[in-house]
């Protein structure tokens, strides 16, 4: 069906700030319809890799490659390979990322925000992209928020919109950053359904979580990392039930 | 642009705004229309009514009185004088409106032309306060509205990651803010046309009277808006660095350019929290358009010292005071009003 194995593959990923090493040696690889959750603890890296994939942070050193091309190669800070402008506007633009902090922009109504890229980056017309930033706003279920602004809407309401937004660029992975951290327990459900949704529906998803239920529910393969390393990979049931690695045993029993 | 659109949308301004924005603008129209108005002395003096001609005949043959007639080109208020040669009394009886004298000696007139006469004896007889107000006004404003688009431009070099864009714009900002304002007008006004060899009333036209003014007030116009520009870069900068930096990354991630992320995101957001100390520095800068005496552009200050050396009152400081007050007061008035409707979304 697809003409590419990985839609998305990191090879000998280095990222560091200053002497302090963030990533050493991320190697991951993600099929087309996967769902994959980042679990460990803080400060292992896990927003730092999610942030690295779409060139929010410069890698230090290492490979990226999107659809099986190389989409960046960098070695100690220097850039070796960068696909070309266009390639990799659209390369980048097959990758919609949610913030853990929603980054609304809160002087756009509901609308406009799930608009505004559509027009100025994908140079939809106004009609069209208001038609799919209807349809998708209602497939978050926010149809009746349309014209009002953020700072009037709850956390959960907030994180839909935002993911509303992302959709809207029509990306073929969505990268979730912790989605559900900066939300009232109660509110995290909400959102956390509509990426449930998103998931059968057959959405490619990384999504960097500490919603262990969640993890175990919708992910086809869940990710330990801690020091910056990936030290475990496994289905969830295999990892939650019998983890191998020292760490992780002692994560999940903290968590769980 | 639709921030804009909903400040010009005057049908939904709150009735209170509306008030204040249609009395506002009524002063500013009468203002002007009567600044244009031009009544002569013979005039006013043809409008007499006969009991004044008669003291006017009167008084031409006396030798110990002189009369004084005065009269202001805004054409509302003129008043005829008599002083006794050797006394300073000043006996004020009639009073005239656009150049019609009425007679005022009973009741009503008289107290009314008694207070007209006090209050225009206050701002100035031959030359008037209110003339100054104009260039005040008009120097303010534009220097201010260039300099604010030009500090945006200073602002985003100032925070470029070009290292030598931004060293450019800060040694700018700290050469504007380093220096004395008035050094810098004289720099514009007699330095850079020595070193030039130009003169800025050859920018207009050689017959024209005025052009020596015209000049002088083009090179201010240069100065003020050189130096608002430094300052007001400041502002943007800090502002526009206010914003979470969450909102930057969200549009990176949307695919947003640089020029797009600034123009739609970044600049609307933190338009708003400029307002409160763009204000402060427009109310600093009606203050230093004073320095134009110095060049001798007859704004409110120029004006009022004039008047204290070339008719001993010494009282004109004080509407000149309270005229800057007034010109404060709307302007921080305005700016509330655009900070508030800036904030809808808050």
């Amino acid at each position: 069906m697809s003409d590419y194995q990985y839609i998305l593959k990191t090879e000998n990923l280095y990222k560091s700030f200053g002497t302090l090493e963030v990533l050493r040696d991320v190697n991951l690889s993600v099929k087309k319809g996967e769902v994959i959750c980042i679990i460990g603890p803080s400060g292992a890296g896990k927003s730092t890799y999610l942030r690295s994939l779409n060139q929010l942070e410069k890698i230090t050193s290492g490979k990226v490659f999107i659809k099986d091309e190389l989409f960046l190669h960098r070695e100690h800070n220097r850039t070796i390979h960068r696909a070309e402008p266009d390639a990799q506007k659209a390369m980048l633009l097959e990758m919609g990322m949610v913030f853990q902090r929603f980054n609304l922009f809160p002087h756009k109504t509901v609308l406009e925000n799930v608009m505004i890229a559509q027009v100025l980056v994908r140079k939809k017309s106004a009609e069209a992209a208001k038609k799919l930033a209807i349809e998708i706003i209602e497939r978050v279920g926010l149809s009746d928020k349309l014209d009002v602004y953020p700072s009037k809407l709850s956390g959960g309401q907030q994180q839909r919109v935002a993911i509303a937004r992302a959709l809207a660029m029509e990306p073929e992975i969505m990268l979730f950053d912790e989605p559900t951290s900066a939300l009232d327990p109660e509110l995290v459900g909400e959102v956390l359904n509509v990426m449930k949704g998103l998931a059968k529906q057959g959405m490619t998803m990384l999504v960097v979580t500490h919603e262990m239920g969640f993890a175990r529910e919708v992910a086809d393969r869940v990710v330990f990392m801690a020091d910056g390393m990936i030290l475990e990979e496994n289905t969830p049931k295999e990892l939650f039930d019998h983890p191998t690695n020292e760490k992780a045993i002692s994560f999940l029993r903290s968590v769980l | 642009m639709s921030k804009f659109k909903k400040l010009v949308d005057f049908k939904n301004w709150q009735k209170s705004t509306k008030t204040v924005a249609m009395v506002i603008l009524a002063i500013l129209v009468v203002i002007f229309v009567l600044s244009s108005l031009n009544v002569s002395e013979q005039d006013m003096l043809r409008n007499a009514s006969p009991e004044i001609e008669q003291i006017i005949e009167d008084e031409k043959t006396s030798s110990r009185k002189s009369l004084t007639i005065t009269y202001n080109d805004l054409g509302v208020i003129s008043y005829i004088s008599f002083t006794t040669s050797g006394a300073s009394a000043l006996k004020e009886s009639y009073v005239g409106f656009a150049g019609g004298i009425y007679g005022a000696d009973e009741g009503g007139w008289k107290f009314a032309g008694q207070m007209v006469n006090y209050t225009y004896r206050m701002l100035g007889t031959g030359e008037n306060l209110l003339h100054g107000v104009k260039l005040t006004l008009l120097l303010t404003t534009l220097s201010m509205i260039i300099g604010a688009i030009f500090s945006v431009f200073l602002a985003l070099g100032k925070i470029s990651e070009n290292k030598v864009i931004s060293k450019l714009s800060s040694a700018y900002i700290f050469f504007f803010r380093g220096t004395p304002l008035l050094i810098q007008m004289f720099v514009i006004y007699f330095s850079v046309p020595g070193i030039f060899g130009f003169a800025w009333r050859s920018l207009f036209a050689a017959g024209d009277p005025e052009a020596v003014y015209k000049g002088a007030f083009i090179a201010a116009l240069i100065a003020f808006s050189l130096n608002a520009a430094a300052y007001c870069a400041e502002i943007v900068r800090a502002a526009i660095q206010s914003i979470d930096k969450g909102q930057n990354e969200a549009a990176k991630a949307l695919g947003m350019g640089y020029g797009q992320m600034m123009r739609t995101i970044i600049i609307p957001q933190s338009i708003r929290r400029m307002i409160p100390p763009l204000c402060n520095e427009f109310v600093m800068m009606i203050k230093d358009v004073s320095l134009v005496f110095a060049i001798s552009l007859m704004d409110i200050t120029t004006i009022s010292k004039t008047i204290m050396t070339s008719e001993g009152n010494y009282l004109v400081f004080i509407p000149a005071l309270l005229i800057y007050l007034v010109i404060t007061a709307v302007f921080t008035f305005i700016f509330g009003k655009i900070e508030k409707r800036l904030s809808i979304y808050e």
